[in-house]
């Protein structure tokens, strides 16, 4: 039975998050120090491949909505204190804001994710309505059709290729987006037959949902709580999805786009991140089957992993330090993941990125075959 | 027709059963697991399912779903489906999930599947023809198997950028050989990045990666005589299939009905002219021009291809096998024409164009 309380860890940190900020002072820092803990304590765990408990599935889709319905309402939450003039020391105001933005990022955004993959109508429902949460109802699109269709290569807005900073991605992509989501939103009004403001077309009840959302934080929190709230929402959960994506594909090449394989992406296998990312650091298996819930993903024994996430989520911030870090994980897979086809793009890859380093095999200090066999983790 | 087909990896409990009914009475029973991809699990079966994308972009698996239910994957409006197509209950095999028993009514070919594999090879001739055309040929490393009419993927070596192709050649006299080289005609599109890349210079020597083969379009009784109706590049299966045919029978005849934008589109000429050199009796060849200046010396028939397409043709509508190539709304057009001249359904073979999507 403890697999279905692993998940409670996540709204267990929202809570104490939420009591914080009601605390005011430098309990507003509290959330955040429990994240940023809870993260540094799994760097140090093994690797976990062990399967969820399947016995009674619905528990984790209850913990997976109440997380959602938990991230509403600590935005909501955050917006009143904001707007009532709960914190009154800059020390707390930075630390609910700065604790707002990451625990978003760790804790709010997976579920949406999970939710509005799903099949059923209420928890898909929850799931797009969710995407308020990173102030973004527009994400799924992208992320549904384009992203899962061309993983691996430059075709999809979310990919980075080698040579690319986390900072020259974030200005590719959110242009990329918005312009594969207007070509997608277009095509569904103009196959159905319906004018573009047609009240039917899914965009027109993404932005009304938007425009409610943002009503209720200006109604709980004024001006103010308002734009802060929004504003943790984009430098929190929208921007560093887009860092998450830029380190779960880096550099990874597809020749089969359409077609995913397991090599085709990156993993975090460690216990603590699973559980808060609700598995989705567990991507092959999300790939492959994009409809099969977080507790049914199987961790890919043989597939690409790359370091603790909160590190490399913080390494893709300093670029040099990052290139050090996946310069030879891209090797290794190069020379022991990737087909003929794909070493050959590989190879051009490293050439335009300016890393001819890679290309050169040297037995002496590239990474020996078997790193991320299970059986030799 | 019954025949069974059943994976031995799943217990039965994890079994869907797909009924296939054909409009020509046919019914085939296969068993996929449940939560697979309808297309690829039957493909995987080795069961002859239409399909050429496999990414839900061309529309060519497309199914009608008469009971059961599917999960597509992505909303079917980004599909090539229509509105009217979706809600008539049709859904893109590819993308549909199966999640329980299913009858569906779908077209299967009955030719054996051959294995898709992905080969490497040189470019053994890049030569420009009229009409920003490049015959590009190559050589295999592995020789491949295809039938007539279908196509490969092609990238050059180091290149993420892929494109579709079909083969120009019939599959070798040998029967059951396979290629050791393969040929496609690539038009030149204005910002392709492959066609640009491609005619920028001669490629003789490159190296490419080719996946095939794929699609299943020359499926019929080789002894019907046949209508081709191309656009443009669209006759490179029509050369494959009239090819294979013309040696599979001693009877079929062919009408090839072309339709290119001007007199000076001469890129086919050296091919249909081998056919027609190859038995003069049993082809024709008809070219109608839709962009043809006026007053030129061309005394042929102008107008888009459907124009070409009428009893002055001299077929028996109801019999002939028709194959179709071209882009997505010349080969809905002609469909609709062949259909109102009275050829049946079920013996028109189409390969859709369709843009890659990506420039």
């Amino acid at each position: 039975m403890t697999d279905y309380f692993k998940y409670l860890l996540s709204p267990a940190i929202l809570s104490l998050h939420a009591w914080g900020m009601w605390m005011g002072g430098n309990y507003t820092w509290i959330g955040l120090a429990a994240l940023v803990g809870v993260l540094c304590f799994d760097a140090f765990l093994p690797r976990d491949y062990s399967m969820r408990d399947q016995r009674y599935v619905r528990i984790y889709d209850v913990i997976c909505a109440m997380t959602v319905l938990a991230s509403f309402g600590n935005i909501f939450f955050y917006a009143w204190l904001v707007g009532s003039g709960h914190f009154e020391t800059t020390a707390s105001s930075i630390g609910a804001f700065v604790s707002m933005v990451f625990i978003g990022f760790v804790i709010g955004a997976p579920p949406v994710h999970e939710l509005f993959h799903r099949e059923e109508f209420v928890l898909r429902w929850l799931g797009r309505t969710g995407q308020c949460l990173i102030y973004d109802p527009w994400r799924e699109i992208t992320h549904v059709v384009t992203h899962h269709m061309r993983v691996a290569t430059p075709d999809d807005p979310d990919y980075a290729r080698r040579g690319d900073t986390v900072y020259g991605h974030i200005l590719r992509t959110f242009p990329g987006q918005w312009k594969e989501a207007y070509h997608l939103e277009k095509m569904m009004w103009t196959k159905r037959g319906r004018k573009w403001f047609d009240p039917r077309n899914a965009w027109v009840y993404k932005a009304a949902t938007l425009v409610i959302f943002t009503g209720i934080l200006y109604a709980l929190g004024g001006l103010l709580g308002t734009v802060l709230a929004i504003l943790s929402l984009l430098l929190g959960p929208r921007m560093m999805l887009e860092v998450f994506n830029y380190v779960n594909h880096y550099g990874l090449i597809s020749a089969t786009p359409g077609r995913f394989e397991k090599h085709h992406t990156w993993n975090h296998i460690s216990p603590l991140t699973r559980i808060l990312a609700l598995e989705i650091t567990n991507h092959a298996g999300h790939h492959e089957d994009s409809y099969k819930p977080f507790y049914k993903l199987e961790p890919d024994t043989n597939g690409p992993v790359q370091p603790q996430f909160l590190l490399v989520v913080l390494l893709a911030f300093v670029p040099p330090l990052f290139f050090m870090m996946i310069k030879p994980l891209l090797k290794h897979w190069d020379q022991h993941y990737a087909s003929p086809q794909e070493r050959e793009i590989a190879r051009r890859e490293n050439e335009r990125a300016g890393w001819h380093e890679l290309n050169q095999p040297d037995p002496v200090n590239d990474l020996p075959p078997g790193i991320w066999r299970v059986a030799e983790a | 027709m019954l025949k069974q087909k059943a994976p031995s990896a799943a217990t039965r409990a994890d079994l869907c059963r797909i009924t296939v009914r054909g409009k020509d009475g046919s019914e085939d029973v296969f068993d996929i697991r449940r939560n697979d991809l309808l297309l690829k699990a039957a493909i995987d079966q080795g069961i002859e399912y239409p399909h050429n994308c496999r990414v839900g972009v061309c529309g060519t698996c497309k199914t009608r779903l008469i009971s059961g239910r599917v999960s597509p994957m992505v909303d079917l409006a980004l599909s090539p489906l229509k509105n009217a197509e979706i809600e008539a209950g049709f859904v893109l095999a590819c993308q549909a999930k199966v999640r329980g028993d299913l009858v569906v009514e779908v077209k299967l070919g009955h030719h054996t599947m051959l294995p898709v594999t992905t080969v490497s090879a040189r470019v053994s001739r890049w030569r420009k023809l009229p009409g920003e055309v490049i015959d590009l040929r190559l050589a295999l490393d592995t020789p491949v198997h295809f039938h007539a009419g279908q196509y490969a993927t092609i990238a050059e070596s180091g290149s993420f950028t892929r494109r579709s192709y079909s083969f120009y050649d019939a599959p070798p006299m040998d029967n059951g050989a396979p290629a050791s080289e393969v040929g496609f005609l690539v038009k030149r599109l204005p910002g392709g990045r492959f066609s640009e890349w491609l005619f920028a210079e001669d490629r003789s020597g490159t190296k490419f990666w080719m996946e095939a083969p794929f699609g299943v379009m020359g499926v019929d009784e080789y002894d019907r005589d046949g209508l081709c109706v191309a656009g443009g590049t669209g006759i490179a299966p029509i050369l494959s299939i009239v090819a294979d045919r013309l040696r599979r029978s001693t009877t079929a005849k062919f009408t090839i009905v072309l339709g290119v934008r001007s007199a000076t589109d001469t890129f086919a000429e050296p091919y249909l002219r081998a056919l027609v050199d190859q038995a003069p009796d049993r082809v024709r060849v008809v070219t109608i021009l839709s962009h043809e200046p006026e007053g030129s010396t061309w005394a042929g028939p102008r107008g888009l291809v459907t124009e070409a397409l009428g009893p002055e043709l001299g077929l028996d509508f109801a019999q002939v096998s028709a194959f179709i190539c071209g882009n997505l709304g010349m080969v809905e057009a002609v469909e609709r024409k062949l259909i109102g001249l009275g050829v049946a359904e079920e013996r028109i073979h189409a390969d859709k164009f369709i843009p890659s999507g990506t420039p």
